[in-house]
């Protein structure tokens, strides 16, 4: 294989310009309810 | 920041601050590993030898890594630090979400249940349609510019007060109308009161809907029971698979607790398939300490390899064209959440709240019936401005605990509701809770990278 694969993500630095409108759901709404983590939330900003 | 694992023979780096994900071979994996450790020198010889590799072509590994540096990929300083609290405050003020406790009553007793049978240490109740439609107002009144709106009917058992959420359901409709904001609304049931009225209206108005089964029908039957203490898995399972069969696309899960009873909960997530229910959900037990139920140290291991096989069983079935979904291996590298969310963490207290039948406002469902956390109510609002103070405060950069763990931004501090009754504190941690976590986020990012290598 090549040395280095890098997968698309998203840039969380740059995520820090533009972020934080607050669309998304809250974390604990959906199957959780006791074991919460942010990781599996979708971003709901629709001026980005 | 950097974390490095391997897992499915695959070589992960993870670039905590950046959010970046690389797949690499071994040589570059343990460069990867000396690259803040010793001098390039020094790196490039040891990698040279032990790979029996020309030093150029470890040079040339070097660069590229220096380059990934370069572009912000790879050992990027944590600049958030400084950001935190302002990045949370950019919401504060604003409620988005209620989980109203329309029943503190169930008709199961099952003995593990965090709400002590859905009375949360208090009296049995219903909740009003009037306190109902206050909390809905209350919502709409202090949710500023946000549209999108969430409301989670839960208890104790919501479906026992079933005409109370239709009556709310069709309420919020209307106001969506006038108003311009849009309810999601969820519902919790244990399934026993599951009939075609509540399948059909669930189907329509529900965004999601999250069914207790606990896998195994022994492992269900041994805490959900009745007040006769008789299991109740024979009478929910086919109510359920009705449900989900009439449900099309709309989101569900099955969700189940695991206990120091079952921490092969592989197993029950096993039944769930056999079932045919292929969006899955298995938590950690919330108990006391020293609590017969409670996970074990010794449990751990278990835990954490059932987590691998988990992960390996999703990669087989993917394979075969027969997916399904676990809760906490959805992750979506591109389309996640910004910086915000993942500083800022679940938003209970701030964000979130739950009502108690009677309507007052608790930090979320964990905390209601510890009085010392109760808010304010729906009528008058927050009034206890110190406590909510403490959870708006609360992110993943106010935990100490968490300035070393590679995983912050993907878990953001973690559960207040654990964290506090592990520690007292809820800016405390629940270390057991962060090693589930760890696990299941290095799990999630093995998915995702096996299906880059893939080309899925």
């Amino acid at each position: 294989m090549e040395h280095i694969k890098t997968l698309e993500t998203r840039d969380l630095c740059k995520s820090a310009e533009n972020g934080g409108c607050g669309e998304c759901q809250t974390s604990c709404q959906s199957a959780c309810k006791t074991s919460c983590g942010i990781a599996n939330q979708q971003c709901e900003n629709s001026e980005e | 920041m950097i974390h490095q694992y391997r897992m499915g023979g695959l070589n992960i780096v993870l670039d905590t601050c950046s959010g970046s994900i690389h797949l690499v071979d071994d040589e570059t994996y343990e460069l990867i590993s000396l690259f803040e450790a010793v001098p390039r020198g020094e790196a490039v010889a040891q990698i040279a030898e032990q790979f029996s590799l020309p030093a150029q072509e470890v040079e040339e590994i070097y660069d590229a890594l220096l380059s990934l540096k370069e572009a912000g990929k790879l050992f990027t300083p944590d600049r958030f630090a400084p950001m935190a609290g302002t990045l949370k405050a950019k919401t504060g003020g604003v409620v988005k979400a209620l989980c109203l406790h329309v029943a503190h009553s169930c008709n199961l007793n099952c003995s593990y249940c965090f709400a002590s049978q859905g009375k949360y240490h208090g009296e049995r109740a219903l909740m009003s349609f009037e306190v109902g439609k206050q909390s809905l107002e209350f919502l709409i009144a202090h949710s500023g510019s946000r549209k999108n709106l969430e409301v989670d009917f839960f208890g104790g058992e919501p479906l026992m007060n079933f005409g109370v959420v239709k009556e709310l359901v069709a309420y919020a409709r209307r106001r969506e109308q006038e108003t311009g904001k849009r309810f999601r609304f969820t519902l919790t049931t244990n399934g026993m009161l599951i009939d075609d009225e509540v399948i059909d209206f669930a189907n329509r108005e529900m965004h999601n809907v999250v069914l207790s089964l606990d896998g195994r029908k022994d492992v269900h039957d041994r805490f959900r029971v009745d007040y006769a203490g008789k299991g109740s898995w024979e009478r929910i399972v086919p109510k359920f698979q009705k449900l989900v069969a009439a449900r099309g696309n709309k989101s569900y899960y099955m969700r189940g607790t695991f206990t120091h009873q079952n921490p092969d909960f592989l197993k029950d997530i096993q039944t769930m398939l056999d079932l045919g229910f292929t969006e899955l959900s298995m938590e950690p037990v919330v108990c006391a300490p020293g609590d017969p139920m409670a996970l074990t140290e010794a449990d751990l291991p278990i835990v954490l390899q059932q987590y691998e096989d988990l992960a390996a069983l999703m990669l087989q079935r993917r394979r075969e064209g027969r997916p399904f979904t676990f809760y906490h291996y959805m992750i979506d590298l591109k389309g996640g959440p910004c910086i915000y969310k993942r500083i800022s963490g679940c938003g209970s207290g701030t964000e979130y709240l739950a009502v108690t039948p009677w309507g007052d406002l608790y930090p979320c469902h964990q905390f209601v019936g510890e009085e010392r956390f109760r808010l304010g109510d729906i009528w008058n609002g927050v009034t206890n401005t110190a406590v909510q103070s403490e959870f708006a405060a609360c992110n993943v950069y106010a935990r100490p605990e968490c300035a070393d763990c590679w995983a912050k931004l993907y878990c953001a501090g973690g559960c207040a509701a654990n964290a506090y009754h592990f520690s007292g504190k809820i800016q405390g941690i629940y270390p057991y809770g962060c090693e589930l976590f760890k696990k299941r986020m290095e799990c999630a990012i093995y998915l995702e990278a096996a299906k880059a290598v893939e080309g899925k």
